[in-house]
């Protein structure tokens, strides 16, 4: 168990939601993530934006600390693994394999997302053919995994794309967090990557909402 | 004499003008090649003064480029390059005066480069370019004079910083050339002086016209029981402005902040609803067509008022305006009295400027004013130092501009007071910075931006040249966003971050107009006029100057006074029940006197400090203070500042002794304590985003080029987390943290204020319930920051179940 994690029953299943941004369902031994968005900062500085690619290797090295802690089978993105096809000179896609290549028996399982419907052709052969990609939705157990939250009847919809964050306020004490957001028959991920904005969730009433921070998840779900 | 100073007296004699002193002093010293500053108010012919010693020396049209005409503002370019020409056509001299801006035509900049005129107005911008072009050399080879005008508004900040590099850089041209400036009164004149003529010999000090007559004047309700105690907008008084408008033919009111003006100019129209066309609203955010036919209405008279912010501080004088009102804090006295000298243009004329207070203890402000103004107790303005961004910039300019060999480079920068003592090591960081991006960037081809060329930098990649042209400047634009009507035609430009807050429907103020947010799309906010009532004021970034010094000591002097029964001010007739209050709930702040208030409210415990250091300081102290009680246990803390003082609030009982409060307030390790406080990291962050911009860390991107790149713009904070991570010895962090601490924080005012409290007899006070002095910062608690030490779990935890509980309540409630 993650330290700070808090469990929660999810369409009947438990998830323990982690402080670095990720869900581990233990039943299936899968650790998911959404919104990774790898090779941001390489877009940024292709438009005159540098910035130093740190958050890339910190991303890397969090989730393998997980990996190591928590031994999931799967490794599961709902979606926007990347934030661009890879253009020359990237070091992500190589660094991805690299890594993968430490993990030889996880399963990667990639739910496409907005960002990630590039020409397969455009990663490199043995990294592509590592990835188990799905195009719209995998269903499994009583969740629908997607990387957009759309109803699905008879499903729980698990997705992330909104890089959802809550902020707090009380009196004049305030701050934002990133945050999973669950509504009755879906649930969002907050981004996994380092290097991402996020959109202020308005939660409504019956809602539950938990916010990540250093070392600690906490349920702040009063809307 | 000369047979062009004859010409000279004869024009002035057929014009019915004097010769002043300080005109033919000017005119002299130039003639001995020297160089120098005329302090002269303005409307006081020093135009002239500076004009026509380089006009006098030499008649010919030879060699092209003979004096550059600096001036801060594009908007005074126009008239000033109108009265250069007159006059040159009055002597029947046969120079041409263009003006060169960035509003100019290109086929006019490029015929000023090929065929230049023999004078030419210009900004420091344009400047800049001018010398980013390999031809720049030739064309400043014949200069004969640089005339600063308006030094003063440039000297203080980073375009002075600019101006000084360009000045160095015509030098090396130009050997011996002469620079003059023309500045309007500050309390360091010499000091300005030296900073423009740095390295030059024996520079000038011409002392202009003495100042014209100056009254300070109020308006003020009759009595204090309808006055607020606290509150900036304040438009209480309307009546009472309105009365005065109609006292004078043209008056401008002056407002300290863009939403004030827009409220002020609201409120007036409400009152007189039939002086539509005759008021009008002008600040910086308004479309810039919009503000120049209000300019052109004020030059011919049409206009009963206009409600503006600083920017109508300087430029055209408009004859017309016989009245000058002030809303809100004058907050420093130069500042004021620059705003009265736009009155009472005609010779021997009075200036008067009539403030009008929106809270009551404003009027003890007035007072001050009028005190330090009577022993002319005025404000400096300090000239920076070490700012790398800006040589950076210029650094590429120059390399872009024919090249530069860096040991003569450096020689040429250490002839600049920006840049006397820059060190090896940071010499060396900037010429890194320029070729391979520093350590950091290494990685990215677009920061290699300049290469020795057989020992000569150059910039030779031709799209890295355009973007380097397009974003020279050190002036700060804030991701604006253009505010167009739906059905087409520009209101202004307004803060993204204002826009962001809105929903569609929503109505708010702007230009004067209520307006109903229809759409945002390509970094543009479309809207349609609306019906009803407001719901938003937007408020602009700026604007939120801090009481100087020399008001705030005059303002402690004031309260002596008062104490002492010297009441003869009717301002201090009117607010005396509020200090009456103040001395009998708690004590009246003093030279000499700290004063602490402790109150217990339904939000917690609140300490009050009264140190009177202005806004920016406190800000500073508050967080230092916060910061050194949190070091001794967990507590978090909710701070807000206003110029007078600072509040820490906290949910947690805390124990206070006047020794306690000594021992926060000490000026030991200060600036380690200051660093390692959180919200200096936020303010470094916020500052870093024009230190990016103006080295060339990010591009602003082409005109009309969309969205995209004009929205990275906006993750600087980004940019600046990712530095601090993996690059913290990049030297622009470096800076941003020092201009916090030394433009922001205003490090060296608060330690010469720690040092002065250090000796103060500190007075600790418990309330029963606010006192007047402290309700101002209790009302100013929407602005306020946060310090916590606690851990972010638990600091988390006690939030949400605050909101947890509230949303249970809500629960049954329903």
């Amino acid at each position: 168990m993650s330290v700070g994690a808090v469990d929660v029953d999810v369409a009947g299943e438990m998830l323990a939601l982690l402080p670095e941004r990720a869900a581990l369902w233990s039943a299936r031994r899968t650790l998911i993530v959404a919104d990774w968005h790898l090779g941001k900062a390489a877009v940024f500085g292709s438009r005159g934006l540098a910035i130093p690619d740190g958050d890339t290797a910190r991303d890397f090295d969090t989730l393998r600390g997980l990996i190591t802690a928590h031994a999931p089978e799967r490794l599961l993105v709902l979606g926007d693994l990347m934030h661009a096809p890879p253009r020359p000179g990237d070091d992500w896609p190589q660094q991805l394999a690299d890594w993968l290549g430490a993990f030889p028996d996880l399963e990667f399982v990639v739910v496409a997302g907005n960002h990630d419907r590039v020409p397969a052709s455009a990663l490199p052969a043995g990294l592509d053919a590592r990835i188990d990609w799905h195009d719209n939705h995998l269903d499994e157990g009583p969740f629908r995994f997607a990387h957009e939250p759309e109803a699905a009847a008879g499903r729980y919809v698990l997705a992330g794309h909104l890089h959802p964050t809550r902020r707090l306020v009380m009196g004049a004490d305030r701050m934002r967090a990133p945050a999973f957001w669950f509504r009755g028959d879906w649930g969002v991920l907050p981004a996994y990557g380092g290097f991402t904005g996020g959109m202020n969730i308005k939660p409504e009433r019956g809602d539950r909402v938990f916010v990540t921070g250093p070392g600690a998840v906490v349920e702040v779900t009063g809307a | 004499m000369s047979l062009a100073q004859h010409r000279v007296d004869n024009w002035f004699a057929a014009q019915g003008w004097e010769v002043f002193d300080f005109q033919r002093e000017s005119w002299n010293a130039f003639s001995d090649g020297r160089s120098g500053l005329i302090h002269s108010p303005t409307g006081s012919g020093k135009t002239l003064a500076a004009w026509l010693g380089p006009l006098m020396a030499s008649g010919d049209t030879e060699g092209g480029l003979r004096v550059l005409w600096i001036t801060p503002l594009r908007a005074l370019a126009n008239d000033t390059t109108r009265s250069l020409s007159e006059a040159a056509a009055a002597l029947g001299s046969p120079w041409r005066v263009e003006m060169r801006t960035g509003d100019t035509s290109q086929t006019k900049k490029q015929r000023q480069r090929t065929k230049p005129p023999e004078a030419l107005v210009t900004t420091p911008e344009s400047l800049s370019v001018l010398l980013s072009y390999a031809d720049g050399g030739k064309l400043f080879r014949h200069l004969e004079a640089v005339v600063v005008d308006e030094w003063h508004e440039l000297m203080g900040n980073k375009r002075g910083v600019q101006l000084e590099l360009c000045l160095a850089r015509l030098t090396a041209l130009r050997p011996g050339l002469p620079v003059w400036g023309l500045s309007a009164t500050l309390a360091n004149l010499e000091e300005a002086r030296d900073v423009l003529c740095w390295g030059r010999d024996a520079p000038a000090l011409v002392q202009g016209a003495m100042p014209k007559k100056t009254t300070i004047e109020a308006l003020y309700p009759d009595t204090l029981e309808r006055f607020p105690w606290a509150g900036r907008l304040g438009i209480g008084l309307v009546d009472a402005v309105v009365a005065q408008l109609k006292r004078a033919n043209t008056t401008l009111v002056f407002t300290n902040t863009r939403s004030q003006a827009e409220l002020w100019f609201e409120a007036l129209m409400k009152a007189r609803p039939d002086w539509v066309g005759t008021l009008a609203l002008h600040h910086g955010s308004i479309d810039r067509k919009l503000r120049q036919r209000i300019e052109q209405g004020l030059a011919e008279g049409q206009l009963r008022a206009v409600v503006c912010t600083s920017s109508l501080d300087l430029g055209v004088d408009f004859a017309p305006v016989d009245q000058v009102l002030q809303v809100g804090s004058p907050k420093g006295v130069a500042r004021l009295m620059q705003r009265a000298g736009r009155s009472g243009h005609q010779p021997g004329a009075v200036s008067a400027v009539c403030c009008v207070p929106t809270y009551a203890l404003e009027l003890v402000e007035i007072v001050a004013a009028r005190d330090a103004w009577r022993q002319r107790d005025i404000e400096a303005r300090l000239p920076l130092r070490r700012s790398l961004d800006v040589l950076v910039q210029h650094l590429v300019t120059v390399a872009l501009g024919g090249g530069f060999e860096p040991e003569a480079m450096l020689d040429e920068i250490r002839q600049t007071h920006a840049f006397a003592k820059i060190t090896e090591t940071e010499w060396g960081w900037c010429l890194d910075f320029i070729t391979r991006g520093g350590q950091a960037l290494s990685g990215y081809p677009q920061f290699r931006r300049v290469a020795s060329v057989d020992g000569v930098m150059r910039m030779t990649d031709r799209r890295l040249s355009r973007q380097h042209r397009m974003g020279i400047g050190t002036i700060s634009s804030d991701t604006a966003m253009r505010v167009k009507w739906l059905s087409g035609g520009s209101l202004g430009t307004i803060e993204e971050g204002f826009i962001s807050r809105l929903d569609k429907g929503d109505r708010f103020l702007f230009a004067g107009r209520l307006v109903e947010l229809v759409q945002v799309r390509d970094m543009t906010a479309y809207v349609r006029r609306a019906k009803g009532s407001r719901k938003a004021v937007p408020r602009w970034q700026g604007g939120r100057m801090p009481l100087s010094t020399a008001l705030a000591d005059s303002m402690l002097g004031v309260l002596a006074r008062f104490a002492a029964g010297q009441r003869d001010d009717p301002e201090l007739g009117i607010v005396a029940p509020l200090l009456e209050h103040q001395t009998t709930v708690s004590r009246l702040p003093a030279p000499g006197l700290l004063l602490v208030e402790r109150c217990k409210t339904r939000e917690g415990v609140s300490l009050f400090f009264y140190p009177f250091a202005g806004r920016l300081v406190h800000e500073g102290m508050a967080t230092l203070v916060a910061w050194r009680i949190s070091r001794e246990r967990p507590i978090t803390f909710t701070l807000s500042v206003n110029d007078y003082g600072f509040e820490l609030l906290t949910q947690q009982d805390i124990e206070i002794d006047a020794e306690s409060v000594q021992r926060w307030l000490a000026t030991d390790d200060l600036v380690d304590h200051l660093y390692a406080s959180a919200n200096l990291s936020e303010a470094a962050k916020r500052q870093f985003r024009d230190i990016a911009r103006i080295a060339g860390l990010v591009f602003q991107g082409y005109p009309g080029s969309g969205k995209s790149t004009r929205q990275i713009q906006a993750s600087s904070g980004l940019i600046f987390d990712v530095l601090e991570r993996y690059d913290g010895e990049n030297l622009l962090l470096d800076q941003a943290r020092r201009e916090v601490l030394e433009a922001q924080l205003e490090s060296q005012r608060m330690r010469a204020a720690l040092e002065r409290l250090a000796d103060c007899e500190v007075a600790l006070v418990d309330t029963e319930a606010l006192s007047p002095f402290a309700f101002p910062l209790w009302a100013e608690r929407l602005q306020s920051q946060i310090m916590s030490s606690e851990t972010w779990r638990a600091r988390v935890e006690r939030m949400a179940e605050r909101l947890n509980a509230g949303a249970e309540r809500g629960r049954r409630a329903s």
